[in-house]
């Protein structure tokens, strides 16, 4: 489903990405670890299309299609979601109306008919059950006043309403008390099939313990240096990064 | 130098030989004469004024005007700029001049009067003799004097003690040129009892691409515990400039709430003046402005709490787009008896291109000591951040920001209260923000919203 081939990017000359090989299949779930300042949540950015990133290198192929070719917009519309580490707030435009304007561009791509008003709201109050949402936030705007744990639940209720191939859980877990975190991986869960992937993007192996990993990788100073299976998680949780950076950096030099 | 006072002369000679007399409206003899000395004294007003420094009248006054004359309007033009109006009275002027039979007045029981200033004469002169120039808006500056001594007609709503205006009342301004350079002038009255509640709307629109110039003075006088709320829609063409003073005494216990919408125009200048002349007054004055292209819209606002216990609020919202510039200064002068005052004054902008403009000054003169006075200014671009956010959800880039720009001039749109005239402001402003053409109005090439 997901290439990625020696993925190089820089942000203001200075190279954060220096060269990420990594392949995802229908079905998986990949978690990315890793120290503060790896790369990880610039991997997540590079992969949705925010701007700020320069890439230099490397090539993303996303369901046979060259990622980096398209504009976020399109990126979201073949099926690529980014729950954000810091999901921004949108004044005045309610959440209503947001998931409406993109959801109907989601299904003119695909060839559909913009949804009925009424199926609308029947589809969306079906979505928000799964992440166990206030009704009373759908008046609201998008994300303004929202606690933590209502901004991470919204961010899975918005990949619950658009059905990714591949979702990107950018720290999905911060900020979170143990309750809303099991509610937002048990949405998470949930929505996986045997035809979508995920990524999932996290400091800690707590998150793992509920969203359970097919691969982890951890990515440091830029690179994935080790690849293991679930148990690695809970090694890397008992010993920290040091012993990965030592090797990495040993490696490098 | 010499040149640019011999241009000043120019002007004012200008203007002033469109008219051979004064009006009607001077029934008080000590007025005419004080009007005279203003219009001898006062100069166009010029950006040396401390109050037009970012807005130049140089470019409208290049041209020489003529007067505006009556011109037939098509019903087609009227049912398509009365919004929908069904249940307002609506009054129609062309060129300041009142077109009687393309009007509809309904509400005249109990000596309400809705109609012409000038035909109001007949009925209600004691009551007009009272009030015009009350507010002192002949004090204001050159346009309000020639506009108080010489515009010939405009509106007039008289609302007794103790009565309600069931229905709104929409005055719909068109300007014609006719392939002239038109100045047209329109003077309006409303006089609001105790206890009485009025609702109006003043919509502009032009009706030719033509150079045009309308001067209008309007006077509020709100009685004891009246409640008012006024709707100004500016839509006139490319072309069409307005000078636009509001003046308005506020009685005991009144009410007066503003909500404008401009959209479009050449130079738009609106000035709404109001005086507390007893306690416990609310003042309401909200806005939108939308200029685009090389289009001037001025905001000025002059609040006078004069009495305790008042309460007023000014909330105006821009969006600058291409090379336009905005302009909003908002006084508030709190005299020194007007303890409690409650003042909140609040403009935000957004700059949608690095050549967009916007001069934004708020000015608190507060001699009270026991007050609450706040205010705030922002300018800005639409947020980057949130446009990503909304990117990643599958929706482009243009339709983001039309989404953010609605968003961000909801509330004061949200707060109009007269529903069939919210949903067309909206439509338009909706149109206008996605840069599309509206049905109807585009093929006139008058469009009101581009």
């Amino acid at each position: 489903m997901l290439k990625i081939i020696d993925l190089k990017a820089e942000i203001n000359g200075k190279e954060i990405l220096k060269g990420i090989n990594l392949e995802i299949n229908p079905g998986e779930v990949h978690a990315i670890m890793g120290p503060n300042g790896s790369g990880k949540s610039t991997l997540a950015s590079v992969l949705a299309g925010r701007d700020l990133f320069n890439v230099t290198g490397g090539k993303v192929i996303f369901k046979g299609k060259n990622l980096l070719d398209l504009l976020p917009e399109e990126r979201s519309r073949e099926g690529i979601f980014l729950a954000f580490q810091y999901p921004v707030e949108i004044p005045g435009v309610s959440i209503t109306n947001f998931m409406r304007a993109a959801l109907d561009e989601h299904r003119i791509h695909k060839g559909l008919k913009p949804m009925p008003a009424m199926e609308f709201l029947k589809y969306m109050k079906q979505k928000k059950a799964l992440v166990e949402m206030d009704a009373k936030l759908e008046g609201r705007a998008v994300n303004e006043g929202f606690s933590g744990g209502e901004k991470k639940k919204n961010e899975v209720f918005q990949m619950a309403m658009l059905e990714p191939d591949l979702a990107i859980l950018d720290e999905t877990d911060s900020g979170l008390d143990i309750d809303a975190l099991k509610v937002v991986a048990n949405g998470v869960n949930k929505l996986k099939t045997n035809d979508n992937a995920s990524i999932v993007i996290t400091h800690y192996q707590r998150l793992l313990d509920f969203i359970v990993p097919d691969v982890i990788h951890v990515l440091y100073d830029g690179r994935i240096v080790k690849t293991g299976g679930k148990e690695l998680a809970l090694e890397l949780e008992n010993s920290g990064y040091d012993e990965i950076k030592l090797e990495a950096d040993k490696l490098n030099n | 130098m010499a040149n640019y006072m011999i241009q000043k002369e120019k002007i004012k000679d200008n203007l002033l030989s469109l008219y051979s007399k004064e009006n009607d409206f001077l029934l008080n003899k000590r007025l005419k004469t004080t009007l005279s000395n203003i219009i001898t004294e006062k100069e166009i007003p010029n950006i040396k004024d401390e109050e037009w420094k970012k807005t130049s009248l140089n470019g409208i006054f290049k041209h020489k005007f003529e007067k505006g004359k009556k011109i037939n309007v098509p019903n087609e033009f009227v049912n398509t700029f009365s919004f929908n109006d069904s249940d307002a009275d609506r009054l129609v002027f062309v060129n300041g001049i009142f077109i009687a039979e393309k009007s509809k007045i309904t509400q005249k029981l109990n000596n309400i009067y809705v109609g012409s200033l000038k035909d109001g004469l007949k009925t209600h002169k004691e009551i007009i003799k009272e009030n015009y120039c009350k507010t002192d808006i002949h004090k204001q500056n050159f346009f309000t004097a020639i506009n108080s001594m010489y515009s010939e007609n405009g509106f007039f709503v008289y609302v007794p003690d103790n009565t309600i205006l069931e229905n709104p009342v929409h005055i719909v301004n068109f300007v014609h040129g006719d392939n002239k350079k038109v100045f047209s002038q329109t003077r309006n009255l409303i006089v609001a009892g105790k206890n009485s509640i009025i609702q109006l709307i003043s919509s502009y629109h032009s009706l030719s691409e033509d150079f045009t110039l309308n001067n209008v003075a309007t006077e509020f006088i709100a009685g004891e515990n009246s409640s008012i709320k006024y709707y100004i829609f500016e839509g006139e063409g490319n072309l069409a400039s307005i000078i636009n003073n509001v003046s308005v005494n506020q009685q005991k216990g009144s009410s007066f709430k503003t909500n404008t919408s401009m959209l479009c125009g050449n130079l738009v200048r609106n000035e709404i003046h109001v005086k507390h002349e007893g306690e416990h007054c609310t003042t309401d004055l909200q806005g939108i402005y939308l200029p685009d292209k090389e289009q001037h819209f001025d905001n000025f606002l002059n609040i006078n709490h004069g009495k305790p216990n008042c309460k007023s609020n000014q909330l105006y919202k821009g969006i600058i787009d291409n090379k336009a510039k905005a302009v909003f200064l908002g006084k508030v002068y709190v005299a020194k008896d007007a303890q409690k005052t409650d003042a909140a004054q609040s403009n935000k902008v957004l700059l949608l291109t690095d050549n967009a403009k916007s001069f934004s000054r708020p000015q608190l003169e507060i001699y009270a000591d026991d007050v609450s006075c706040a205010h705030g200014s922002t300018t800005g671009q639409l947020d980057k951040e949130a446009l990503f956010y909304m990117k990643t959800r599958g929706i482009p880039e243009a339709k983001a920001k039309t989404l953010l720009m609605t968003a961000f001039i909801g509330d004061v749109l949200d707060k109009i209260e007269i529903s069939s005239y919210k949903d067309y402001v909206k439509y338009l402003v909706n149109k206008r923000l996605k840069g599309q053409k509206v049905e109807g109005l585009c093929t006139l090439k008058i469009c009101p919203s581009c």
